[in-house]
């Protein structure tokens, strides 16, 4: 009986492990709450649609600022970077990948507190439930995951395709491209280095008496063990194997003359605005509230401009904590990191040409769910975050700020 | 010295008597073979297990991603780093079948094994499971150098004119040997103004998160070259690389079977 407990748990064990799973996230829970809130604040996340088909098209977009607090222990943006895509695998595939109109095929660098805006085209491969993140990897420090959001995409009317032009004028189709030639020739080296290998198992026994013979026969003489034959199926090997190598190569040559390196080499930064702001922000203090979950910043901010502002918005490591009093924001999906009502602002507008101390609460579970608590466990206390300004008539200015967070324990 | 009489295989076997035997619980000498039919039938499949696991967690560790993908294929780092870590295996096992054995066999057998465990793990791992479509991820092929060292190693009976030629041969021919594989995907083709090949095309299609397209570790353009002859200059100097790499795997097998435990095994 308690055999059959057993073997039944680990059959149930064994099934759980082959259910399919979810890939919920691309671990940018596990990186660290400074690294997300001092690297790239990324701004107004969208896609094209949540539901399609395979051969679809989706298009995301949105926008970013690197963060003029990056780490100095962190390689920089200004280095090397590329605009890439979170999603699990090729299920889709990136027909094209823009920041402010400029194609990003290869690695390019972008500077501190510019906006940039990205559009990234991508073409439905496979059927399933994903969620889409714009992400920017940096040479040195790693990827820098922006917000996702889910996107579903159902079985086609045809199946994927996925051609393209050479500039020799051929159509090609690159799901299959070149593979029965590699299948070939792999096939062909195979079966050569299959028949060499058979050729010395016709002599078995061969391990304990081959063995014994060196033994007796000593290092000096134990190549009598070798034939004639031998030497003539090794000959013949040889031969074989140096024509054919030089026949495929000419065969190469011949079917594919025109052939270019591969390429690589940096792009030129994409050309971007710096953001400079009519606002001007200085960071007092900064306190994270342990048991309340409740970050509490105290501001000194200068209207330098023509219009009275509120905050509407405070966002930081891709959470986004909303002023609903400013604001109206509703989560896309499940797992759109918006706290639709969980910003509270002390000090009101700001009337243009006023210098007014606030303070701002981004009280919600968000932090402790997005694991941005273990800000208290940095060796770097230091933070940033993104203030989104809005006046009376909706236009909107975006001034980060940052410096040290304290630790409320009580 | 004594004079020995000329050799013929199983000699040595056949000469076996019967206290001789029954000192093992054999009756004859065709029982005899059949318990060593036994022992290789059980052996060599360990064998060709272990290559397969070893070689190609090694070969994954030292030459990754520049055999996974085709756009890390290039004229300059692949065809110099995929020979110095593809040697070692017939280097050191290569000693050993030849020394103890006298089988020529650790080129072609350790590769054959690589090849074996890549296209599996290619065909399951990165195709069925991660969805590449198998033409971005198909492995190398190699198995010819494998051959060539073990044919030298017959012919000539000599590591050191097996290094000397084999060796070269080795680092000398991985790019031609492939080339006939590789050349449909280094077409070029225009993507948004941009030219590219086939490979870097695929490259940047089929979306790999956590590989941006800096972390290539290719040929870049240089003011060191010479008549720019970027792949021959690269097979020369992998060819001589590779001679000194594979005697220095030869040497590291000598050492091992010098070890008094592998002299037990049998």
């Amino acid at each position: 009986m308690l055999n059959y407990k057993f073997f039944g748990a680990c059959f149930a064990m064994f099934l759980a492990l082959g259910l399919p799973e979810l890939a919920f996230a691309h671990g940018e829970r596990a990186q660290m709450p400074q690294l997300r809130m001092r690297t790239v604040h990324w701004v107004d996340l969208n896609v094209s649609s949540t539901q399609l088909k395979v051969n679809e098209e989706l298009v995301v977009s949105g926008s970013f600022m690197p963060s003029e607090y990056w780490p100095h222990h962190v390689d920089s943006v200004e280095g090397t970077a590329f605009l890439n895509i979170g999603i699990p695998g090729p299920s889709f595939v990136r027909l094209d990948s823009r920041v402010n109109g400029v194609p990003m095929i290869r690695s390019t660098s972008f500077k501190p507190g510019h906006i940039y805006n990205y559009e990234v085209r991508l073409k439905a491969r496979k059927p399933g439930r994903y969620h889409v993140h714009p992400v920017i990897n940096v040479k040195g420090t790693g990827p820098i995951i922006g917000p996702g959001l889910w996107v579903e995409v159902a079985e086609g009317v045809v199946s994927f395709e996925n051609t393209a032009e050479t500039l020799l004028g051929e159509t090609i189709d690159l799901e299959t491209y070149g593979l029965a030639n590699v299948k070939f020739w792999s096939a062909l080296w195979f079966l050569i280095g299959l028949a060499w290998f058979g050729y010395w198992l016709t002599k078995c026994p061969i391990i304990i008496p081959r063995f014994r013979d060196v033994e007796n026969l000593g290092s000096a003489d134990a190549d009598q063990i070798i034939t004639a034959n031998d030497h003539r199926v090794g000959g013949v090997f040889l031969v074989l194997s140096l024509t054919l190598i030089v026949g495929s190569y000419m065969y190469a040559q011949e079917n594919w003359p025109i052939t270019t390196p591969l390429q690589t080499g940096k792009l030129e930064s994409p050309k971007a605005a710096k953001n400079e702001p009519t606002i001007s922000v200085e960071m007092i203090e900064a306190r994270y509230r342990i048991p309340g979950r409740s970050f509490k910043v105290e501001f000194l901010v200068e209207n330098h401009g023509q219009n009275a502002i509120d905050i509407g918005e405070f966002s930081a490591g891709n959470l986004r904590f909303i002023n609903s009093d400013v604001l109206s924001v509703v989560p896309r999906d499940t797992h759109d990191l918006v706290a639709a009502d969980a910003l509270r602002v002390d000090g009101g507008s700001i009337p243009p040409g006023k210098k007014k101390s606030i303070t701002i609460y981004a009280n919600d579970a968000l932090w402790e769910t997005e694991r941005m608590t273990t800000m208290i466990a940095s060796p770097d206390s230091v933070v940033a975050g993104l203030l989104h300004f809005y006046d009376d008539r909706g236009n909107r200015s975006l001034v980060e700020f940052g410096g040290p967070m304290i630790p409320v324990f009580r | 010295m004594s004079e020995r009489p000329p050799y013929s295989m199983g000699a040595l076997m056949a000469e076996n008597t019967a206290p001789e035997l029954s000192k093992y619980g054999l009756s004859s000498n065709s029982e005899q073979r059949k318990l060593f039919a036994q022992v290789d039938m059980l052996a060599i499949p360990l064998v060709v297990l272990l290559f397969a696991g070893i070689f190609s967690f090694h070969f994954a560790l030292l030459v990754g991603d520049w055999d996974y993908w085709v756009d890390w294929r290039d004229r300059r780092w692949w065809p110099l780093v995929t020979p110095l870590a593809l040697s070692v295996l017939p280097g050191v096992f290569g000693y050993l079948l030849w020394e103890r054995l006298r089988l020529p066999l650790g080129g072609t057998l350790t590769i054959l094994c690589l090849t074996a465990a890549s296209w599996i793990s290619r065909y399951l791992n990165f195709h069925e499971f991660a969805d590449f479509p198998l033409n971005f991820v198909w492995p190398s092929t190699f198995i010819a150098l494998g051959l060539i060292l073990d044919c030298t190693l017959l012919l000539t009976r000599s590591f050191f004119w097996t290094g000397l030629f084999g060796g070269f041969a080795f680092g000398l021919l991985i790019y031609p040997l492939n080339w006939v594989l590789l050349a449909p995907f280094q077409v070029p083709v225009e993507l948004h103004g941009t030219m590219l090949t086939v490979a870097d095309l695929m490259g940047f299609e089929y979306v790999r998160t956590a590989i941006p397209e800096y972390v290539r570790i290719i040929e870049q353009a240089t003011l060191r070259t010479f008549g720019e002859a970027v792949t021959p200059l690269t097979a020369v100097f992998a060819g001589f690389l590779t001679i000194m790499n594979y005697w220095f795997w030869l040497w590291i097998g000598y050492l091992g079977a010098k070890a008094i435990w592998t002299r037990k095994i049998v």
